[in-house]
């Protein structure tokens, strides 16, 4: 599974990064958030699918 | 009805009566809600000159990320297109100055928030976390022995003011000449005897915020309002009304909200004590998904107002340039589309996609303030209060929820406790030396560590 973060979309609200912290890292700056590691690991799919679930902005995408 | 892909028969001829600024819509909110979704979720009403409102999950979503459609623009010296902001209907006193960055547009709105961001950011707040616990620690202190504490006056009031005044760069023995009239303003309805009072209190927080703009020109200290008259806003520097504005803003979302999240989460688990003992015990497990979903139940701020900027058809709906749409983030939180049983507090609920914080690009810049002040005071009333509950007699909800969806008091009761350290005064004292000898108010891009306070 790979995962990819919308910056167009993105607005910072954090709660991907809050769901898979290992997944997800928030800039220092503005808290806007990018993907650690593109490839998704088997035990962190659910994480992901999650995070996917929860960003009000839909900035998140799984394939 | 509207479908996915057919242009809605004209909603304005069949205008519904939206009115928030009612009781009834606070007391008939879920059954307004349901009816405004099942049937129409965007709709017209004749309220408050005419205005559009957008109920549905799909429909909130989709209108408030056309930022190209849309304006925030506050017009206030008719310099523009007469835009009038994000409240419907504009309350007098916003005439005379623009609500901040809230009340604008790009591009100007983004160099605000790029000048902010570096203060705001989840880093730059986590460096606050041992001050927030400070201050959380003394408030409960104040009344630990006696069992008793109003949990609005006494702990949910004080904390985020005391944060945001620091993280300003105003001395945080200040707190109560904000404080009140942060709230009165927003709880006093427009027509209340108590208005003059609210008017007198506004113009209190006014001098000392223009005072402080201009100590800080004079002699800089850290803090956000360091960082807005050093700011540029399209290669100038913002004039000292619009700055007010600013602060207004920073204030007014800084105070009230987090207070009254706080406030009806608090109520909620009391009302529901086996659920209140699961969160404590399960904190790591439940504590963020439980913030998630009380945000989303409670939404503090409940909507935004915004203006067509150009014709347009957005999720279905034809909309004039000029026109005024109400966007219900509240409404959009209940819509069973999204969130299986809507109605229902589930701490763990997934998917929880809620946009109490708003969503597009004027997303809450404080969102990251919120919910860490938020979590560190609930954690603080778990551990030293755990048997706590309300006095349902007692609870004072705001009127209405046109503005903001909050709590005048809340008093409750619990198992009396030793304390542990000073007071809130004598606490405050030794803050404002840590906050001034740390520069605890720099960005993160200054400043990387935590706070450091010695007990």
């Amino acid at each position: 599974m790979k995962v990819r973060v919308d910056p167009e979309r993105c607005q910072g609200h954090t709660l991907c990064a809050m769901r898979a912290p290992d997944i997800f890292e928030l800039s220092e700056i503005d808290g806007h958030s990018s993907v650690i590691k593109e490839e998704v690991s088997d035990d962190q799919q659910d994480e992901a699918v999650e995070a996917v679930r929860s960003c009000p902005e839909r900035a998140i995408f799984i394939s | 009805m509207t479908t996915d892909d057919t242009v809605n028969d004209d909603p304005k001829r069949n205008p519904v009566h939206f009115d928030r600024h009612t009781p009834e819509y606070r007391h008939e909110f879920q059954a307004v809600t349901q009816e405004l979704q099942s049937k129409c979720p965007i709709a017209w009403s004749e309220t408050y000159g005419g205005h559009w409102v957008a109920s549905g999950n799909r429909e909130v979503f989709e209108l408030a990320r056309s930022a190209e459609f849309l304006s925030n623009d506050h017009d206030v010296k008719g310099e523009r297109r007469g835009y009038q902001g994000i409240t419907i209907p504009p309350p007098p006193r916003a005439k005379a100055v623009r609500g901040g960055f809230l009340e604008m547009d790009p591009p100007e709105q983004r160099y605000y928030r790029q000048t902010l961001n570096p203060y705001l950011s989840p880093a730059a707040i986590s460096r606050w976390i041992p001050l927030i616990d400070e201050v959380a620690r003394a408030c409960i202190d104040e009344n630990i022995e006696s069992g008793r504490i109003d949990f609005v006056d006494d702990l949910a009031n004080v904390v985020p003011a005391v944060l945001t005044l620091a993280m300003m760069g105003i001395p945080v023995r200040k707190w109560t000449i904000y404080n009140e009239a942060a709230h009165a303003s927003v709880y006093t309805p427009p027509n209340s005897p108590d208005q003059a009072r609210v008017v007198e209190l506004q113009k209190a927080m006014g001098a000392d915020l223009a005072m402080t703009i201009a100590e800080i020109r004079q002699a800089p200290r850290p803090g956000l309002v360091d960082a807005l008259v050093r700011a540029e806003i399209n290669g100038q520097s913002p004039p000292d009304d619009e700055l007010l504005g600013v602060l207004a803003l920073l204030i007014g979302g800084g105070f009230d909200t987090t207070t009254a999240l706080t406030a009806h989460a608090l109520e909620w688990l009391s009302e529901h004590p086996a659920e209140r003992d699961r969160l404590s015990r399960d904190r790591k497990a439940l504590l963020d998904s439980a913030t998630e979903e009380f945000l989303r139940f409670y939404a503090p701020a409940p909507g935004d107002g915004r203006t067509f900027s150009a014709d347009c058809e957005i999720a279905g709906t034809r909309f004039k340039e000029g026109e005024r749409l109400w966007l219900s983030w509240a409404m959009a939180n209940r819509d069973p589309q999204v969130f299986p049983e809507p109605d229902s507090i589930d701490m763990e609920r997934k998917g929880n996609r809620h946009s109490s914080f708003g969503l597009g690009i004027h997303r809450c810049i404080g969102s990251n303030v919120a919910r860490t002040v938020f979590k560190r005071m609930v954690t603080q009333v778990l551990d030293r209060m755990p048997d706590f509950r309300c006095d349902p007699e007692g609870a004072e909800h705001y009127e209405t929820i046109g503005v903001i969806q909050g709590m005048r008091h809340l008093p409750g009761t619990f198992t009396p406790g030793p304390r542990t350290g000073a007071g809130l005064d004598e606490t405050l004292e030794t803050l404002q030396r840590v906050v001034d000898e740390q520069r605890l108010a720099e960005p993160v891009t200054v400043r990387k560590g935590p706070a450091r306070i010695d007990r």
